[in-house]
């Protein structure tokens, strides 16, 4: 991999719970994410990858650890310029999107107020980003509630790419929107960094979602990075039992038999993690050893493009199947 | 042998501001006793308002314009809380809604709303109605039910609450559970486990399943049959394999090439043109016909009502032998 743009070292970020607990919602997290690449982060509602994409943007104060952009380690308080350079687009573009500002107004603001074209040139930047996530340029003067739930998307996009961001956090970008047009925005994704080079995290719950776009995989349980890796490499070949029981539990168009649901139980609360490897209590291979030590993120037969956090990360699916 | 329900040209009208549109268009089906229907669709498509109209429970903007809901050879009187003739006939059916969380009492604990069903209903003592509702609570997989029953919704993770939910349908002893979007808002290990307990409830209790979900990714494992929704109106109904391996309504067939699957990741999705129509402004003719690569001009002016296709499988399309012969000719997508 070439140098990354993006360094995460040891990121933990811990809120305050009720009765003085602490919760954990990322542990320890070391992650690298090259210019230009699409980085799926992947796992379940509660896993913190929203706090990391929250941490990267500088939204979140992370308790320890450090993130490293472009070679320089971004403080708390951020400067504007590193602000604009990453930039993140939400789940819901019914609720992101002020509903009493036109798209020309919340657009125009940007450009102005980080002085990023002269006046007279702002309408035409308007336009061309209009263009750019295929909308028409009659749209600059829509309110949000004019437009279909793609179209928002798209605003929010558009929003995002005013201030010529490096980085693009996606959270969820398709979740909220039908099946019909989530197509269209994941082919803007797709088209949007081969055009402008852009570097997308993309978070998602969705495998399929995942898979079709990424570059690199990671998959997150209880705050920690269970396995990452080159996206084949981590779909075809999958070595942490908790990306097999997320593969095994993906809806799939044409599926004959109900899937035997792999993993037992829910996932325990990120206040009381359990010791050892946090996935034991729901692992269909969990031995004595993973309710005592907690394995580490290692490559995968010696190769460094596919780690995974588990103790029998050397063994096939075939070898572990009862 | 009558099936266990009957749904007999349904016809629901919503209003909004001044205006009144049909949200449900015609809807037609039966339901065997132990079988399954899948009722898929997008958002707006009319899919849980069918479930409400059928559940008598339309929101106060919609009311039933015509069509019956038959269970067991009963029709049932239009509104739930009419006391009409065939008015019990109505226990027989019980509803899932996909939020938990805001479908449940907060103030009371969730054995309390599990027990209301058996007292009040089924006439239960007040202590036979606790031990129903813990035994509920073990029927659907959640572990320490004496201890749960004391427990307040939010305590509760959205899987549990989801399992509440359904063990409060389940707790009139129903023939038919409405599932309303069940498990979109889970996680999907915790949606496998809801859909293995759904199925297992068909087979060991004889339970008839109408299951609404936006998700054809989870069709097949719910149900042997489905039915495709747009615009207030069933496309296209058939069992589920051969809708989804061969669709014959040019939607479906949209709606397929639109999705994701994780096995295939070098299917490039492709969205279906344009978006849906206003339900206030929908001209004559076939609703999908603006989106739809195999319209002519015959789309705009036929009013194409279900068609069979084949052994219990119908289209709403003019050009659905158009279809049968892109498949044949293997152009997928």
């Amino acid at each position: 991999m070439a140098e990354p743009l993006i360094e995460v070292d040891g990121l933990t970020v811990t809120f305050p719970s009720e009765h003085g607990h602490i919760l954990r919602a990322v542990d320890d997290v070391t992650l690298q994410i090259a210019e230009g690449e699409v980085l799926g982060l992947v796992g379940e509602s509660g896993c913190g990858k929203t706090t990391i994409a929250k941490c990267l943007a500088g939204r979140v104060v992370p308790s320890a650890g450090h993130v490293r952009f472009d070679g320089r380690e971004l403080s708390v308080r951020r400067t504007t310029e590193d602000r604009r350079a990453i930039q993140i687009v939400f789940q819901d573009p019914y609720s992101s999107l002020n509903p009493r500002l036109s798209v020309r107004h919340v657009l125009g603001e940007l450009l102005r107020v980080h002085r990023l074209v002269p006046q007279d040139e702002i309408e035409a930047r308007l336009r061309e980003l209009m263009g750019l996530v295929g909308l028409p340029k009659g749209a600059l003067d829509g309110l949000p509630s004019q437009f279909s739930g793609g179209q928002r998307q798209r605003i929010a996009i558009a929003r995002a790419l005013t201030v010529e961001p490096r980085v693009i956090l996606a959270d969820e970008p398709v979740s909220a929107l039908d099946v019909s047009v989530q197509a269209t925005i994941l082919r803007l994704f797709e088209d949007l960094r081969s055009r402008l080079g852009l570097t997308v995290v993309f978070i998602s719950h969705n495998l399929a979602v995942v898979r079709h776009l990424s570059d690199r995989v990671a998959v997150m349980y209880l705050g920690r990075i269970v396995e990452q890796g080159d996206r084949e490499a981590v779909f075809s070949d999958p070595r942490h039992p908790y990306t097999r029981a997320l593969l095994a539990a993906a809806p799939r168009l044409h599926q004959v038999e109900l899937v035997r649901s792999v993993v037992k139980g829910e996932p325990p609360s990120p206040i009381n993690v359990p010791a050892g490897c946090s996935f034991h209590p729901r692992c269909p291979r969990a031995e004595d050893k993973c309710t005592r030590d907690r394995p580490a993120l290692e490559p995968v037969g010696g190769c460094p493009a596919h780690l995974t956090a588990c103790h029998f990360r050397d063994e096939t699916s075939a070898e572990q199947a009862p | 042998m009558t099936p266990l329900l009957e749904v007999e040209g349904l016809v629901v009208e919503m209003r909004r501001h001044r205006a009144v549109f049909r949200a449900v268009d015609g809807v037609s089906f039966a339901l065997e006793r132990g079988g399954a229907l899948a009722i898929v669709g997008e958002s707006g498509c009319g899919k849980s308002i069918t479930l409400r109209a059928i559940m008598g429970l339309l929101p106060n903007r919609g009311r039933l314009r015509s069509g019956r809901v038959i269970v067991d050879g009963t029709t049932l009187p239009a509104d739930a809380r009419g006391r009409g003739r065939g008015h019990h006939q109505r226990r027989r059916m019980s509803i899932v809604f996909q939020d938990a969380l805001s479908a449940l009492n907060p103030v009371a604990t969730v054995g309390n709303q599990i027990a209301e069903a058996p007292r009040y209903v089924l006439g239960l003592g007040r202590r036979a109605a606790r031990a129903r509702a813990i035994e509920l609570l073990g029927l659907v997989g959640i572990p320490d039910p004496d201890r749960r029953y004391h427990a307040y919704p939010h305590e509760l993770s959205g899987g549990t609450r989801q399992r509440v939910m359904i063990a409060i349908a389940l707790s009139s002893d129903p023939a038919i559970l409405l599932c309303d979007e069940p498990t979109t808002a889970l996680d999907v290990t915790i949606q496998t486990q809801i859909l293995a307990l759904l199925a297992e409830l068909r087979s060991e209790r004889g339970l008839s399943l109408v299951f609404v979900t936006h998700d054809l990714g989870v069709v097949s494992q719910v149900a042997e049959a489905v039915a495709v929704m747009y615009t207030g109106r069933f496309v296209e109904t058939g069992p589920t394999a051969e809708v989804l391996a061969a669709p014959r309504h040019p939607y479906t067939r949209g709606l397929l090439a639109a999705a994701l699957d994780v096995d295939s990741p070098e299917h490039e999705p492709v969205a279906i043109p344009g978006s849906l129509p206003d339900p206030l402004r929908l001209a004559g003719g076939c609703s999908f016909q603006p989106r739809c690569e195999f319209a002519t001009g015959q789309c705009l002016t036929t009013d194409v009502r279900l068609q069979l296709v084949g052994p219990g499988h119908a289209a709403a399309c003019l050009h659905s032998d158009v279809l049968a012969a892109c498949q044949a000719a293997g152009h997928h997508g």
